[in-house]
């Protein structure tokens, strides 16, 4: 059995409230483990803001957000019309050598959205960009 | 973004709470300058009480380090939950802040 939570997010950033919210209670109904409940809040954080923060010139625009959850998988999938943008081939490598001097602030959004996912997936489909992750790791 | 904080022998212990995320990572950020005096010798970030972390709140905590190592103080953080730690490691936060089981076993390295 899969179950399906389908949210319409606009891109401002206090709806970053509301997405957990619903992650919250989506992975409740579907007794998912807190540390999944947690992957999953911060894939959509980090990704949602990218879409919020770069994905248009200006104005409120809507974007989507679709969980696929099955006992053995769970499916990832934001959908957006912005500007085309890949985050796993756009978005340089992340420092993660050197002293606290040495190491440049910011730059680990996508870095850790790639550590905590199985796999990763974009692809531009008339006119939209749609990212599709996926983890196996249920506990 | 509430932080409890106390004093013990020259480092400034402070608890974070609940969640830091894009949407509070400044708040977190003013609350921890503000709480830092030039006379603090470390910080211990006690999250025990912490469920969630983004990048927007390791930014702070990178940037806090960096300016507590301006005047010369460390940054130590204690009591991560598993998903916390998992996101330290997978960040290299582990090889530049160190991680304690608990606030006593922080207070001891620190004064060592």
């Amino acid at each position: 059995m899969s179950a399906t939570l389908s949210l319409k997010v606009e891109t401002s950033h206090d709806e970053l409230d509301r997405i957990t919210a619903a992650v919250e209670d989506f992975g409740e109904q579907e007794s998912w483990s807190p540390a999944l409940i947690f992957r999953v809040n911060l894939v959509l954080e980090e990704l949602g803001l990218n879409v919020m923060d770069y994905g248009y010139d200006d104005g409120l625009h809507e974007f989507e957000i679709v969980l696929t959850s099955n006992p053995d998988a769970l499916t990832i999938e934001i959908i957006d019309d912005g500007r085309p943008f890949d985050p796993l081939s756009d978005t340089p490598p992340p420092v993660l050598e050197g002293s606290i001097e040495e190491r440049p602030v910011g730059g680990l959004g996508v870095h850790l959205v790639r550590e905590l996912m199985d796999e990763l997936h974009y692809r531009r489909e008339q006119g939209r960009n749609h990212l599709t992750l996926v983890t196996r790791k249920m506990e | 973004m509430e932080l409890e904080t106390r004093r013990e022998e020259g480092t400034l212990i402070a608890k974070a709470q609940s969640r830091v995320d894009g949407a509070n990572a400044r708040e977190f950020q003013e609350a921890l300058e503000a709480a830092i005096d030039t006379s603090d010798r470390a910080l211990l970030l006690d999250l025990e009480q912490l469920s969630y972390i983004s990048s927007a709140g390791l930014r702070v905590i990178l940037l806090t380090a960096k300016t507590l190592g301006k005047q010369d103080a460390k940054l130590a953080v204690c009591s991560l939950s598993d998903p916390i730690r998992e996101i330290f490691e997978v960040s290299g936060f582990d090889k530049i802040i160190p991680i304690h089981p608990s606030p006593t076993e922080a207070l001891a390295a620190l004064k060592s």
